[in-house]
């Protein structure tokens, strides 16, 4: 009977200890997120799909020099302001060539973006929620700033993304044509 | 005068509507996707914590997510290109296994130094399941998808490596 009871008093551990979590993440992150979310989603509404792809198509021009352009900031605004996966409607923009690199780029910013903008991924948030609730318990002044650090080498990683992924696909691009179809 | 006021009257409507929208797109999308996840996720950490589930698996992660070299042979398998496409669909693994993660870093097993480059190791997957819709979205020739996709998960068994590195030189000083 005893081990029946102490049985019956784990088992509903489990889902006390999870009601705790629970309630401590509704409290701690849905207000922050819900009222975060109202406030970019007016913004990107005022500034107009126009002025967007007004700058898309600046960003998207061709040239050395616009890859840094191409793979960072044009990649940072499409997942900013359309969100996922709204965002990969952007390579419209771009030469053939380039489109599977700013996929490569865009999609990899997915979650290094929901530490500090929550919007872009709101469906995807606990790549980083999960890590930063770890973080909360042992060092709780840290989490921002761990979390612009993951935004900012996650601009590193895109750009890098792109750029490596550009010359493999150029690569196999070009065994493709040699080899004949 | 009057066209004024109905100016005003019809740019303050604009405004209060255009916000009245953004607030329930966003109540929308946390009641529709954020607090279901949030659901199932505080449940595993629950059983993570309440069982001794939590103490087999902080044995398996701790040995892989407390070193460099851990975390970069879980990114190599992770961005294997048979294997990423399995594991991308919706980051449902990324996000379970960033609650291990985070998880085994509040119980003290890993080291809050280990969090960044850990972000990047659970992740070389990320959209490699998406790769022909992402590129049809960007109305990316049949041609171009066809070589695109195995670009993409090739360029992954190179840069995931890389961007644990980025991660955690980026974490230095934390």
């Amino acid at each position: 009977m005893d081990a029946l009871v102490a049985g019956a008093e784990a088992f509903i551990q489990v889902f006390r200890t999870a009601a705790d979590v629970f309630v401590g993440f509704t409290t701690g992150i849905i207000p922050i997120v819900v009222v975060f979310l109202t406030a970019v989603n007016a913004v990107v509404k005022f500034i107009g799909e126009e002025r967007v792809e007004g700058f898309a198509k600046w960003a998207s021009q061709e040239g050395w020099m616009y890859v840094p352009v191409r793979y960072t900031l044009l990649a940072f605004v499409a997942v900013f302001m359309l969100t996922n996966p709204v965002c990969y409607t952007f390579g419209t923009f771009l030469p053939e060539k380039n489109k599977p690199a700013f996929y490569d780029a865009a999609v990899s910013f997915v979650h290094p973006i929901t530490g500090i903008f929550p919007h872009a991924n709101g469906g995807e948030l606990f790549v980083w929620l999960g890590i930063a609730a770890g973080v909360e318990i042992v060092a709780p002044d840290m989490v921002t700033a761990l979390a612009v650090r993951y935004l900012l080498a996650g601009l590193v990683v895109i750009l890098i993304r792109g750029i490596v992924t550009d010359i493999i696909f150029s690569m196999m691009w070009k065994s493709r044509q040699g080899g004949g179809a | 005068m009057q066209a004024l006021i109905e100016r005003i009257g019809r740019s303050v409507g604009g405004v209060v509507g255009t916000l009245f929208q953004a607030g329930r797109d966003a109540v929308d999308l946390c009641l529709k996707t954020i607090i279901p996840f949030m659901a199932f996720v505080t449940f595993v950490i629950g059983l993570i914590l309440e069982t001794g589930v939590g103490d087999i698996i902080a044995n398996g992660i701790k040995g892989f997510a407390s070193s460099l070299g851990g975390l970069m042979i879980v990114c190599v398998i992770c961005a294997i290109p048979i294997l990423s496409p399995l594991l991308g669909p919706g980051a449902v693994i990324a996000q379970i296994v960033g609650v291990l993660v985070g998880t085994e870093i509040g119980r003290g097993n890993i080291d809050v130094s280990m969090a960044l480059p850990a972000l990047f190791a659970i992740n070389p997957q990320v959209g490699c399941d998406f790769v022909p819709v992402g590129l049809a979205l960007g109305e990316a020739e049949p041609e171009t998808v066809e070589v695109g996709v195995p670009a993409v998960l090739t360029s992954r068994m190179i840069t995931g490596p890389i961007s644990v590195v980025v991660g955690y030189l980026f974490a230095l000083g934390l």
